[in-house]
């Protein structure tokens, strides 16, 4: 070795011993060990809230939170019946104009002040105040006014009649703030103050969100949790090495094609959730030979159906042929209409004229892959009678703008979320200028309207009942069933919870 | 006027011409924020209540002159989507995005330095030729599927990193560091794959001219050779890389932060595309736009201390 070499050696052993040292600090610098305390649950979501104002979102994954933080009048319980909230109880006049509820004493918000029949008032007032610019300001029904009673009763007093009242005000954004803050402006985006089971510990934008316990919560002994630590996963894939891993307790929406590996891991749990969504091959009535039943029901027998909804949605996914969640009271059995038949699908091509085979536009919404898969799918069974699919996948903000809302495509595949009730799938159906398929049937408009207007349960899904076999008559779209949800979380922890139809997580009574 | 103070205000029409083109963009690619927020349940009712609540049916002229004189007063406007002011989520932001490029910045400069010399100065050897294909495979891979290989193998598989998040250097150094080395890593190698192209095409001319020649017969050694003359000399072109480079940095930072859960400028910047917030946009590219043009300045004047030959008057 010679003397510029020891000397280079001499030079270079420190920064080596440097590099050492940082290394061995960033590994000592991990925690101990990758599981969390019994009573912290680390979630990983695939996205984070845009605003934690209740009244400024209609986004799913800001609800997902916004639940632990606020609570509504009445909440639906597994099967979609309305239990009481913050109301005890509530009472509607024989007109089904004036609704009463009586609300819950010794309710205590984040801030100390107790619940009265004003923070109601304010709240409904709130979303329906124009300056508030709530996306749902029309969803929470025609509201003439809130008149409080007394301190533990508010009345609120509809212009007509309103069915699914109830289920509007159990939805996120019927979140119940607290009066005071209303009136001072109080910014709760970012400060979010209600009388849910957590408090807002901290947010980092776009990362993860931390809530803690809150100790005066109405329901003793709730929530079971001390933290509930939110993490925003983009990516599936880190998701489910997260999970594996153990650095999370539960992640939401695993793909199908995951599921073996996380399946094959003892110390995990899958559960399987039957979802509120009706999966459709969309087909836009007002478009050339796709204004004839014929067509459309020559959609139906192309598509094997079911074979569709499993390989893309999952193998659990329930098949259905009406426009309504399988899990909705609502649903109705219908059977299978238009078995899938390829000759028989020709044949009816050929009636309308169209034996020469027919050129359809296909657009798929990015980043719903399971959406593309699906119209992949489709796309080689109608090539198998004849129609010729050009699949174009878009990007979502475009699918919105362009497909959704300007009617520009032939076909397309998408799942339409539920609603607690009813109302709130089928409202704009019928009416060509108000769905996006441009289905027109005056007679299935007349029965949405009268199912909103009609308080009698028995008779309103009598009505619904008629209106969903009308839509599926009428073939307007390919209803290929309600999708499962994969949901996975470590072996140890109990009642995770999700609200029906509602898609949020309920960690009131979770614990692990 | 001095010269730093001449190339900040050119600075200003760079910012106005970023700005309208961002503004014209986001009217030109479809989809609209009402739309959008509202989702799959929109009735068109619901849609052209909030165009209008939102302001939306406004001309568009006057929405950008609005928006024009609200960023002279330095207001970059309020996110419709995240209803808050656009400057406040940017500050919140900016730490994470510089922190990941510069870090990345120092990953590909400890890279291509030496490795970019080391091959110059044994030119075509066995150690030269694995760095070229080396350089060629790191250009080749792309940084998102190099993060995920990462996490998978090094915060999942060996659970040695974090998985995701970012903590802020002033809460607690090590963990900001621990936090940073994977995404640092993973945008940093493709960058030093290109800049240790450029080291060592830079040292390898140099070290064919004639003042090489003589301060080696004036008996200088070689690793002052190395360092008084021909880095000097050979750091101008790649310092001009490196400035670019920093902007293709802060580019790489949206695909990165997407990755690790990074709460960055461009996870913010991507958030704001797939919602069309143009506020949020354009707040975004505007930092973006100023930052690069700040470290192009930076740059320049770095160009005078490498290089005494250089001034500025």
């Amino acid at each position: 070795m010679s003397r510029q070499e020891r000397q280079n050696l001499n030079t270079r052993w420190p920064r080596s011993v440097t590099l050492l040292l940082v290394a061995a600090l960033l590994v000592v610098g991990a925690p101990a060990g990758a599981q969390s305390p019994r009573d912290r649950l680390v979630f990983a979501l695939s996205g984070g809230p845009d605003t934690l104002d209740p009244h400024g979102t209609a986004a799913t994954l800001a609800f997902m939170v916004m639940k632990s933080l606020y609570d509504t009048l009445v909440e639906p319980d597994d099967e979609g019946k309305m239990l009481p909230g913050l109301a005890e109880s509530w009472t509607v006049s024989p007109d089904g104009i004036t609704w009463t509820f009586k609300l819950r004493a010794g309710v205590r918000f984040h801030h100390g002040k107790t619940l009265d029949a004003t923070d109601v008032k304010a709240t409904l007032e709130r979303i329906l105040d124009p300056a508030t610019r709530s996306p749902r300001r029309l969803q929470i029904g025609p509201i003439r006014s809130v008149e409080v009673m007394d301190p533990l009763a508010v009345r609120i007093v509809l212009t007509e009649r309103f069915a699914p009242l109830l289920a509007a005000l159990a939805e996120g954004w019927g979140a119940i703030l607290p009066a005071d803050l209303i009136a001072r402006k109080h910014e709760f985006g970012t400060r979010p103050v209600g009388t849910g089971p957590f408090t807002l510990a901290e947010w980092q934008r776009d990362s993860f969100i931390r809530l803690q316990r809150f100790d005066g919560y109405w329901i003793k002994g709730q929530p079971r949790l001390r933290e509930v630590f939110i993490r925003f996963v983009p990516e599936r894939a880190v998701k489910v090495a997260g999970l594996l891993s153990g650095e999370f307790d539960a992640i939401d929406g695993i793909d199908p094609d995951d599921l073996p590996r996380v399946r094959a891991n003892p110390d995990i749990k899958v559960i399987t959730q039957v979802t509120s969504l009706v999966n459709v091959v969309a087909v836009n009535n007002s478009r050339g030979p796709l204004r004839d039943v014929r067509v459309r029901r020559a959609l139906w027998h192309a598509i094997d159906r079911k074979q569709v909804l499993k390989t893309a949605y999952g193998t659990e996914s329930i098949p259905s042929a009406v426009f309504m969640d399988v899990t909705s009271p609502f649903w109705v059995d219908v059977g299978d209409p238009y078995p899938f038949d390829p000759e028989r699908a020709r044949r009816l091509l050929s009636e309308a004229g169209h034996s020469g085979g027919l050129t359809l536009d296909l657009a798929l919404p990015q980043p719903f892959q399971v959406h593309i898969e699906a119209g992949q799918l489709v796309q080689a069974m109608l090539a198998k009678v004849g129609i010729t699919a050009r699949p174009r996948v878009v990007e979502f903000g475009f699918w919105l703008s362009r497909v959704f809302g300007g009617g520009e495509y032939d076909l397309t595949v998408i799942g339409h979320t539920g609603k607690l009730d009813p109302e709130g799938r089928l409202t704009g159906w019928g009416d060509p200028a108000r769905n996006y398929i441009r289905y027109e049937n005056q007679k299935a408009a007349d029965l949405i309207h009268a199912g909103r207007i009609t308080a009698n349960p028995e008779h309103r899904r009598r009505i619904y009942a008629e209106a969903l076999k009308l839509m599926t008559e009428d073939a307007m779209f390919v209803i290929l069933g309600t999708p499962v949800r994969y949901v996975g979380t470590n072996r140890n922890v109990k009642d995770f919870r999700q609200l029906y139809a509602v898609d949020t997580y309920d960690f009131r009574k979770t614990s692990k | 006027m001095p010269f730093v103070v001449r190339r900040l205000l050119a600075v200003a029409p760079t910012i106005l011409v970023v700005a309208t083109v961002t503004f014209i963009a986001l009217q030109i690619i479809p989809g609209d924020i009402a739309q959008i927020m509202l989702g799959t349940d929109a009735r068109p009712e619901d849609v052209t209540r909030l165009r209008r609540e939102l302001g939306l049916n406004r001309p568009l002229a006057v929405r950008y002159v609005e928006w024009l004189g609200n960023l002279l007063r330095g207001d970059l406007g309020t996110s419709i989507t995240y209803r808050e002011p656009v400057g406040r989520l940017i500050v919140a932001r900016l730490p994470v995005t510089y922190s990941v490029a510069f870090a990345a910045m120092l990953v590909a400069i400890g890279i291509a330095l030496p490795l970019g010399i080391a091959a110059a100065r044994r030119a075509w050897s066995p150690l030269d030729l694995t760095a070229l294909v080396g350089s060629q495979l790191g250009l080749a891979v792309p940084t998102f599927w190099m993060g995920i290989l990462l996490l998978l193998g090094f915060a999942a598989a060996l659970p040695i990193f974090p998985l995701q998040g970012y903590v802020g250097f002033t809460r607690d150094p090590v963990q900001w560091l621990r936090h940073l080395a994977l995404p640092a890593i993973a945008l940093g190698v493709e960058r030093a794959a290109a800049l240790t192209r450029m080291v060592r095409a830079s040292v390898l001319e140099e070290l064919t001219r004639d003042y090489v020649r003589t301060a080696r017969s004036k008996g200088l050694r070689e690793p002052s050779v190395l360092r008084r003359h021909v880095l000097r000399n050979a750091l101008i072109p790649v310092l001009t890389v490196m400035g670019l480079q920093l902007g293709f940095l802060l580019g790489g930072t949206i695909v990165v932060e997407q990755v690790f859960g990074l709460p960055g400028l461009g996870r913010l910047l991507l958030q704001g595309i797939y919602s069309r917030d143009l506020v949020v946009v354009q707040g975004a590219v505007i930092t973006i736009a100023v930052t690069f043009a700040l470290l192009n300045l930076l740059v320049d004047l770095l160009y005078a201390a490498v290089d005494p030959r250089i001034t500025y008057d």
